[in-house]
């Protein structure tokens, strides 16, 4: 009996150890909130997490091997890229509409790129940094084709599905009760039981982001009548500037994801994709295409940014994720997103998209 | 020096001293535990003055209250509390009935019945709530739709919108009249009891007209006289209300009067009920198994059927020992209401969530959901604990 | 009883007559409820031959382990048969499972394991299954006649605490993945045994310390289990995702913990309230006798309660822990509140995956219920296995 009691002590001692080796090596994911700057522990820790939505056909899903991808993941791997100069050191984090902000606070993440709005209130309440938008969208509304509505203004009464912990639900809110209408909100916690309701006529409308709407459109089942049973209404109820969020007070961090972006456009208007950026940086043709790449002009001193990455970040993050035009039409042009005449489409054919000289 | 260890080793001979030592100790680790929490805590801002704004989101279910999207988080708050409470007190009526039900069934002689309550059994309660939430949920949304609704005449309707049932309207006598015969109930229960009583006494029974009626049918009698006369001498305050359907100009199908059961609330309720109704099941089987078998056997023995040996015999003694575990069940009943986050049904925990989403303040938001979680098991263990004392003063 | 062996019309007669048709309401009951078990096994049937099953079985590596990379899947099998072992071992040297168990048991094994690991791990199915029979056999035929089966025993027990460590450490070892990145069935697994294991002895402490006569003690441990078996579950998760990583302190990097470890914290916090309670009845149960005898032998409070009181409180309600068990386990669902894919999870992901998988949510919502059916379902028979064993319950 002594001799077994001994042993178990021995036993219980030695698992508590393997379970806390277990946990304390698990450091290669640790990250203070609180001290040091972001891109040091992300240079640091040789991973980039990154916050990501898993249930968004186009911006972010799950495949089967368990791989992520989407519009927003390839954005991570271009930080990624830029960072530690290899995309496929990130470690990414599903987050939902209602925790994603707490798990960017709390260290959780570096990086939240999940279809986020822009808007005065989460820049300033939840002490978190907007850097670029990537993509311009607007809250809408879909509805059946044969319902019979042409607006909203059509809508009194109606029974509305719609995400929680979204500035959706707010926006919905705002658009029938400023105007007088009376509605219902169903507010689900995550897409599928709302499809659900959606496809069984449950709800008469459907609102989130036109983006999604978009996706949703087109996936929708043969069986519930495919895609020409719907339509999404024209309104736009809301501005809905949607891009990447890092922590406050982390410019340096922040300045990195924000040029990592607009090098992403720039690259795009200056005509350098993932083809012929290794041509492009061995002979830039301009003095503008070199600083972008970080390559030297005709023989000349390479510009270095400071950034605190290294100078050719631009031509990592181009041969292995992609310019903007290519990121985009990879994710979203399957999904009906046309970029000519949207909001997407660069400056220079009208659109929002205008990335501030490399210089 | 060696005076205090030999002091200190005079003092902790007895138990006593040997307790407030140990207990000592222990309480001032646990006080700078809570004090370094609450240290923490006032580095993050708890106060719930956010609660106050407008709250700008809107509720689908807005039962006893009059909720707006203008109106403060505040009431928002309660109208999920309404919510919780709606379908918890529902929800614990009917899974007493059916845990009692297939608890007897579980034990009945017929092979068919008590093969089925096995499987039911067997097979929900090992399956997670959260799974039999979702699936009713699918089973609810796939009635027909509202324009292909089932009705009953006018009297009511089935639909994915909910299932509608004929309530009653008041006008402005209604309140009056219905205050005034919750007294007369109170009345005609005490009336009734009153009569029972001497009736167990003397034997006499009261008698109206020359017949002899027990005090329950004289109790019954008053209330249902003094009820329809003041009904119309308060000019009929209660109407039936019908249940409408229609659509606006728009073409928008609306549903207006009665008493509405929406898919989701139905939801939760069939599977709060049928899943708890496992563990009651279990239960109560249990208490009957462990009552002696002599009392069956003398219930035979004096000619009682089958059914009048389970209700009269068996069922009153066995329901006494089972309120503590069915008290538990209660609360898990409670507490599991939460999961109704997921299909839409504004219960407390969801409006809260929505509530720390929007304000960003999670701390004080879950201090409120703790305390009011916590009020609510109270105040059912209280009542239970009521009950129980009630029920087990009579007899040993 | 009759001395003629075989059933004869009469008596099958007789046992349908009184079985379901003793009185008016009880014919009336079996009508109604053989018209109800028609209706469900046919719309069950129904279902069956008109369920597609490929939802399931492209996302079987998802269900079963969630997001972990492909390249580490084959940690999976080690633990699988290191668990294997353990279990059949133990069931060869306690149990004495009748052929029919052994039939479900086998069943109940392989049919899961093929469906969820057919080609290309044909291979890996087969090692498990010899492993299984060998070790059963071994620890039946062997161990069991054997004069180290006591010993044998003891050791078996050890090792059933080990599995969880060296599941870590299977999980760890050559830069394994993060915590993160576990999910699936794997995860509801270790969450509930983390949860079990670790607050198992914190449970006992509490119950101790509620069932003093000391005030302090006593009133701090009934306010923690009080509080917690006050909240839901997902609530207490919720503050672990939000509310922890503030009030933790900012050494040994104890803030930064992924979310999977700060839900096996709450989780085992929450296991330990219950399991709290749940001994504190078997300590009311203990005849008074015992104590006094502990106190007339001079024992001290440690050995008495060591030796005497808890021995028996335990033993008494091994049942009770078990349903704890099974209570905690399906409660591990409830993880996705903190956005980490479990297997319930999974399933109502993936038919969101491609747009030929809507509406296949029943597939994926039943074959996900199966799972942790199964799971449930044996935890239980090995309880009443136990009770059995031990003689509880019975007067």
């Amino acid at each position: 009996m002594k001799n077994f009691k001994s042993l178990l002590v021995l036993f219980s001692l030695v698992s508590f150890a393997a379970f806390s080796f277990a946990c304390a090596s698990e450091d290669d994911s640790a990250s203070t909130a609180s001290s040091g700057s972001t891109l040091e522990q992300v240079l640091e820790r040789g991973t980039l997490k990154c916050g990501v939505n898993d249930n968004l056909t186009g911006f972010g899903v799950v495949t089967p091997s368990g791989a992520f991808e989407g519009f927003d993941i390839d954005f991570c791997k271009a930080v990624a890229a830029a960072v530690l100069g290899d995309s496929s050191k990130v470690e990414y984090t599903p987050t939902t509409a209602s925790n994603r902000f707490e798990a960017l606070g709390s260290g959780e993440i570096d990086l939240l790129i999940r279809n986020t709005t822009w808007t005065a209130s989460r820049d300033r309440e939840l002490a978190q940094d907007f850097t670029v938008a990537t993509f311009y969208d607007g809250q809408g509304m879909m509805v059946y084709a044969d319902s019979g509505y042409n607006s909203i203004d059509d809508m009194e009464g109606a029974t509305v599905c719609v995400l929680q912990g979204t500035t959706t639900e707010l926006n919905l809110d705002d658009r029938f009760t400023g105007t007088g209408m009376s509605y219902t909100p169903l507010t689900f916690e995550t897409n599928d039981p709302l499809q659900a309701a959606f496809e069984e006529k449950r709800c008469d409308g459907w609102t989130t982001d036109k983006s999604g709407l978009a996706s949703k459109r087109a996936e929708f089942p043969e069986s519930a009548g495919g895609p020409s049973a719907l339509k999404v209404l024209p309104e736009t109820l809301s501005k809905e500037p949607l891009g990447p969020l890092t922590r406050d007070n982390d410019s340096e961090f922040y300045d990195v994801v924000q040029w990592v972006v607009f090098g992403m456009m720039q690259a795009e208007e200056s005509g350098i994709s993932s083809s012929n950026v290794a041509q492009m940086a061995a002979n830039p043709s301009n003095p503008g295409m070199a600083r972008l790449l970080g390559a030297s002009f005709e023989g000349g001193e390479v510009q270095d940014f400071s950034f605190g990455i290294p100078k050719d970040f631009m031509q990592k993050v181009i041969s292995q994720v992609g310019n903007y035009g290519e990121v985009y039409d990879r994710h979203l042009v399957p999904l009906g997103l046309e970029r000519a005449g949207s909001l997407n489409a660069q400056w220079t054919e009208g659109g929002l998209i205008y990335a501030p000289p490399f210089r | 020096m060696r005076n205090f260890f030999y002091s200190t080793m005079q003092w902790s001979r007895l138990q006593r001293n040997r307790n407030l030592a140990i207990q000592g100790v222990f309480l001032f680790f646990v006080i700078i535990f809570g004090l370094y929490l609450i240290f923490q805590a006032f580095e993050l801002e708890i106060s719930l003055s956010h609660f106050s704004s407008r709250a700008g989101f809107g509720l689908s279910h807005t039962f006893l209250t009059d909720y707006t999207s203008n109106d403060s988080r505040w009431n928002a708050y309660f109208t999920g509390v309404i919510n919780t409470i709606r379908v918890c007190l529902v929800a614990i009526l009917l899974t007493t009935i059916l845990g009692t039900i297939m608890g007897v069934a579980r034990l009945s002689k017929n092979f068919l019945i008590s093969r089925i309550a096995w499987i039911y059994v067997e097979v929900l309660r090992n399956t997670p709530l959260l799974i039999q939430i979702i699936f009713w949920q699918i089973i609810f949304l796939q009635l027909p739709h509202i324009s292909k609704a089932i009705t009953f005449g006018s009297t009511s309707a089935i639909s994915n919108r909910g299932i509608l049932l004929p309530w009653m309207s008041t006008n402005t006598n209604g309140q009056l009249w219905l205050i005034f015969m919750g007294i007369i109930a109170l009345a005609s229960l005490s009336l009734s009891y009153f009569f029972n009583k001497r009736e167990d006494k003397t034997g006499k029974r009261a008698s109206i007209l020359g017949f002899s009626i027990s005090g329950n049918l004289l109790g019954i009698l008053i209330f249902g006289l003094i009820g329809v006369i003041t009904f119309f001498a308060f000019g009929q305050p209660l109407s039936l209300d019908f249940p409408l359907i229609h659509q606006n100009t728009k073409g928008t199908w609306l549903q207006s009067g009665g008493f509405e059961l929406s898919p989701e609330f139905s939801a939760i309720l069939f599977a709060l009920v049928i899943y708890t109704g496992t563990f009651i099941t279990e239960i109560v089987r249990g208490s009957i198994q462990a009552l002696s078998k002599g009392q069956t056997e003398a219930a035979q023995a004096i000619g009682l059927s089958n059914y009048q040996v389970t209700s009269l015999v068996v069922l009153p003694q066995a329901l006494r020992s089972i309120i503590p575990p069915l008290t538990n069940q209660y609360l898990n009943l409670t507490k599991n209401s939460s999961l109704a986050v997921v299909i839409a049904y504004p219960d407390l925990f969801m409006v809260s969530r929505t509530i720390m989403n929007n304000s960003g303040h999670a701390l004080p938001v879950f201090f409120l959901i703790l305390f009011t979680y916590l009020t609510l098991s109270l105040f059912i263990s209280i009542v239970m604990n009521l009950i129980n004392r009630r029920v087990t003063r009579i007899g040993t | 009883m009759m001395n003629s062996p075989k059933l004869n019309f009469k008596d099958v007669k007789d046992w349908i007559m009184s079985s379901f048709f003793s009185s008016k309401l009880n014919s009336v009951l079996t009508v109604f409820s053989s018209l109800l078990l028609i209706y469900v096994i046919s719309s069950l049937f129904g279902f069956l031959s008109s369920a597609e099953w490929e939802v399931v079985r492209i996302n079987r590596r998802l269900l079963l382990l969630g997001r972990l990379p492909l390249e580490d899947t084959w940690r999976a099998w080690p633990i699988l048969w290191v668990v294997c072992i353990i279990l059949f071992s133990s069931i060869g040297a306690w149990g004495a499972p009748s052929k029919w168990e052994l039939l479900l048991m086998s069943l109940a094994f392989i049919l899961p394991t093929l469906i969820f690991f057919t080609m290309p791990h044909i291979w890996h199915v087969v090692v498990t299954f010899l492993i299984c029979s060998i070790s059963y056999l071994i620890s039946r035929y062997f161990i069991k006649k054997s004069s180290y089966l006591v010993q044998a025993k003891k050791v078996l027990i050890v090792m059933w605490i080990l599995i969880l460590p060296l599941t870590f450490l299977i999980l760890r070892v050559g830069g394994g993945p993060p915590p993160t990145l576990w999910g699936g069935f794997l995860l509801n697994i270790l969450l509930a045994s983390v949860a079990i294991v670790a607050g198992f002895p914190l449970g006992i402490l509490l119950a101790v310390g509620r069932a003093t006569k000391l005030p302090a003690i006593k009133t701090v441990c009934t306010i923690y289990i009080e509080t917690i078996r006050g909240a839901p579950l997902v609530a207490w998760l919720l503050l672990a995702w939000f509310v922890l990583p503030k009030f933790l302190p900012n050494l040994f990097g104890l803030n930064e913990v992924s979310v999977v470890i700060r839900a096996m914290i709450v989780l085992s916090f929450f296991a330990s309230a219950y399991i709290a309670e749940v001994i504190r009845g078997g300590l009311q149960s203990i005849p008074k006798g015992q104590l006094e005898a502990a106190d007339a032998l001079n024992l001290n409070y440690t050995s008495k309660l060591i030796v005497i009181i808890l021995p028996q409180a335990i033993r008494v309600v091994i049942p009770a822990i078990v349903s704890t068990f099974i209570g905690m386990f399906k409660d591990t669902s409830l993880v996705f509140i903190l956005a980490l894919t479990d297997l319930l999870q999974v399933g109502r992901l993936i038919p969101e995956q491609d747009p030929k998988f809507f509406g296949r949510q029943i597939e994926a919502l039943l074959v996900v219920a199966s799972l942790f059916w199964i799971v449930s379902v044996s935890l239980s028979h090995v309880s009443s296995k136990l009770e059995k064993n031990l003689g509880i319950g019975t007067r």
